[in-house]
């Protein structure tokens, strides 16, 4: 048997080899830089990027405010020099505005109803098939639009529902004259829905993954049939995953700007729609800040609504309610 | 009381009414055989235990009588009508999981109130029967606890109450004790017992726990292989193992590898160990002999051993202290080298023995069994 020397040995003569040297250098480097008596602040250290980021956001948004305390001076082009609460008054006394709000808030509610409906079996399948093929192929298929991007989504749907496109030809088949699928509140909502589905998907499966199969195997010995362990169990146990999967729709939806613009052409529009069209079409700035701030007061009271009657979901990191 | 009753009740009851019968059920997965042709009968009103080690097949076997799995082949019968047409739910079942899998949003009450609700009880009985089972199960006053407050054991007894609220015709145990601490494993075993006892209730247990099937049960299935080994009474399995599988699985037994000699006795080099044969086989064919550690006696001498049948010199080579006995690895050289283990009781003092003494060992002719080994 080969002696080893020992650590101490004299005749031990070796070098590291270079990358743990090189990381030792960096480690001690780094003790100098960031003693161990930081370490508690190292959590601090490390979210200040994102805390700085975040900061930016809200510095805009009192930047924001105060353009929105302006009125558009219509003959030099100019914001007034005055505060004052004008364009809200605009807003709130504009029958056009109302629409939109409405549309957007029925839109958002609509598209979190059909997107959990349809989310719903499909991430329980996903989660609960035992062949490996149908997992990957759903997998596949949930984030096969991920790498499209909203903008040729909505494309490719102007082509499929297009009085020319792939339906109308199919509805052609069985008779029906071609009727007008686009530009229109439900073609806006369908958009959505498609748009929303694998968000809601990735959100739902890990609340799923969560309820064990033998809770259900269970539920069945006791007495209940498929639906009645759906209903009584998966949802009920679910509930944390449809919270926070409704929240993330919910929000992305009201505040979504390319589905109304492409699917609605400009006749379905949403409240981005409406900030677009005051900031880069009619150059009032104070109007468009007024709508962007409604659009966030409007979000934060129904997220604030729902969390205080459902709790936060799985948004809530496992916190109680 | 009722324990006594319902005691003697099994006993002088007979021949009983047939429960469940399983005929020739097969499970194949793919070629894996994870149940081979099993039949069985169980009576009403008696405890059975599916004993065997994992992957013996006592999980699916439970599996296919609750309707959770379908059996390749065979069929399988609860009170005399086939069951293999019915979904679970359709079935009188009531079944205790290994994870209790109860329903973590509702209470203890809610609980078991579930099964009655999707079984479509009378609404205005439901909340007296839910009490009256948690009272049975000795969680009176705990029915609005959340399943979160309650402690290991006493979300045991809500499992149990819940899967038998509804009265059903059968109870089934996968394993639900499987993960408990010692004692509270042995307190909850004593409690099935009672409760089975109380009710009534044909029950159906599976386990790798010898100790818990001798303990709770009327009747017991040895599994291995995906094949019935044995079935009888705690007793007679103990006594009487019909082969090599049984005779290792429960209790401590010791192997010596032998030669069948014409008068069923086996030989061993020129030493002809007498023994019982526990099934038919022909002179010369290789045969296994098996002894329990606690039908050996040990003393330092063969005149200490007093009467036994058969009187042998070994070494000692191992002794492990197990608290309440001293167990002891005994080399048999006239036996070429059979090592047998040994329980020793000595009230008086321990360790008695040492490694490499040479002692002296005995035991009854009866209690050696002699299997042919590829049976």
């Amino acid at each position: 048997m080969p002696e080893i020397p020992s650590k101490d040995d004299p005749r031990t003569t070796f070098r590291y080899p270079l990358r743990w040297r090189i990381m030792d250098a960096l480690n001690n480097g780094l003790d100098r830089f960031w003693p161990a008596r930081m370490s508690p602040y190292t959590g601090w250290a490390l979210i200040m990027p994102a805390l700085l980021l975040v900061g930016l956001l809200v510095l805009g948004l009192f930047e924001m405010a105060e353009s929105s305390l302006h009125t558009l001076d219509r003959a030099t082009f100019l914001p007034s020099e005055a505060y004052t609460l004008e364009n809200y008054q605009t807003v709130i006394e504009s029958a056009t505005y109302g629409r939109v709000v409405t549309r957007s808030v029925f839109a958002a509610g609509l598209t979190v109803f059909f997107t959990l409906l349809l989310a719903l079996p499909y991430a329980y399948i996903m989660v609960r098939t035992t062949s490996s093929v149908v997992r990957k192929t759903l997998l596949v298929v949930l984030f096969l639009p991920f790498f499209i991007g909203q903008v040729v989504r909505a494309y490719g749907l102007l082509i499929i529902l297009g009085t020319t496109g792939v339906a109308n030809n199919a509805l052609g088949l069985v008779g029906i004259e071609p009727i007008r699928l686009l530009f229109n509140f439900p073609a806006v909502v369908f958009g959505l829905v498609q748009y929303m589905l694998p968000f809601a998907v990735l959100m739902l499966a890990p609340a799923l993954t969560a309820i064990p199969r033998e809770t259900e195997t269970a539920a069945s010995s006791l007495g209940a049939n498929w639906l009645q362990s759906f209903r009584h169990v998966v949802i009920p146990m679910a509930k944390p995953g449809l919270i926070g999967a409704g929240l993330v729709v919910g929000t992305l939806a009201l505040t979504d700007f390319a589905m109304p613009a492409m699917l609605g052409g400009g006749s379905q529009d949403f409240i981005a729609n409406a900030i677009y069209d005051q900031f880069f079409r009619t150059a009032d700035q104070g109007l468009g800040a007024a709508l962007a701030l409604l659009l966030v007061v409007l979000g934060s009271v129904i997220v604030g609504v729902v969390i205080s009657i459902f709790g936060a979901g799985t948004l809530g990191m496992g916190g109680k309610k | 009381m009722t324990n006594q009753i319902a005691a003697q009740n099994s006993a002088t009851q007979s021949p009983r009414e047939v429960a469940v019968r399983a005929s020739h059920v097969t499970m194949d997965f793919g070629g894996v055989l994870a149940v081979n042709d099993a039949s069985f009968e169980l009576e009403k009103g008696r405890f059975l235990t599916i004993l065997g080690p994992s992957g013996s097949g006592k999980t699916t076997l439970l599996r296919m009588i609750a309707g959770f799995q379908k059996q390749t082949a065979g069929e399988i019968t609860i009170n005399g009508k086939p069951v293999d047409a019915a979904p679970p739910h359709r079935r009188s079942i009531g079944m205790v999981f290994q994870k209790l899998a109860l329903f973590p949003h509702m209470t203890a009450a809610e609980n078991v109130a579930f099964p009655l609700k999707m079984r479509r009880f009378n609404p205005r009985q439901i909340a007296g029967r839910v009490d009256q089972f948690l009272d049975l199960v000795k969680l009176g006053g705990y029915g609005n606890r959340r399943i979160n407050e309650l402690s290991g054991g006493q979300q045991q007894r809500v499992a149990i109450a819940r899967a038998l609220v509804f009265e059903p015709d059968l109870l089934l145990l996968d394993e639900p004790l499987a993960a408990l601490d010692v004692k509270l494993r042995e307190e909850m075993q004593l409690e099935f017992r009672r409760i089975q006892h109380e009710l009534g209730v044909t029950t159906i247990n599976v386990t790798h726990d010898q100790r818990e099937a001798l303990v709770v049960s009327d009747n017991i299935i040895v599994m291995d292989g995906g094949r019935i080994q044995q079935q009888a009474e705690p007793v007679e399995l103990y006594r009487a193992p019909e082969n090599p599988f049984v005779a290792g699985f429960l209790g401590l037994s010791s192997f010596v590898e032998g030669t069948a000699t014409a008068d069923g006795n086996m030989q061993v080099g020129d030493l002809v160990v007498q023994g019982e044969p526990a099934d038919d086989f022909a002179a010369g064919t290789k045969v296994l002999a098996a002894i329990r550690a606690e039908q050996i006696r040990l003393a330092g001498t063969r005149e200490a051993l007093g009467n036994c049948d058969m009187k042998l010199e070994g070494r000692v080579s191992d002794t492990i202290f197990e608290g309440e006995r001293q167990m002891y690895v005994v080399e048999v050289g006239a036996l070429s080298g059979a090592t047998f283990r040994v329980y020793h009781h000595d009230p008086d003092s321990f360790g008695l023995f040492h490694v490499g003494d040479t002692v002296a060992l005995g035991w009854n002719r009866r209690d050696l069994k002699i299997f042919s080994p590829a049976a």
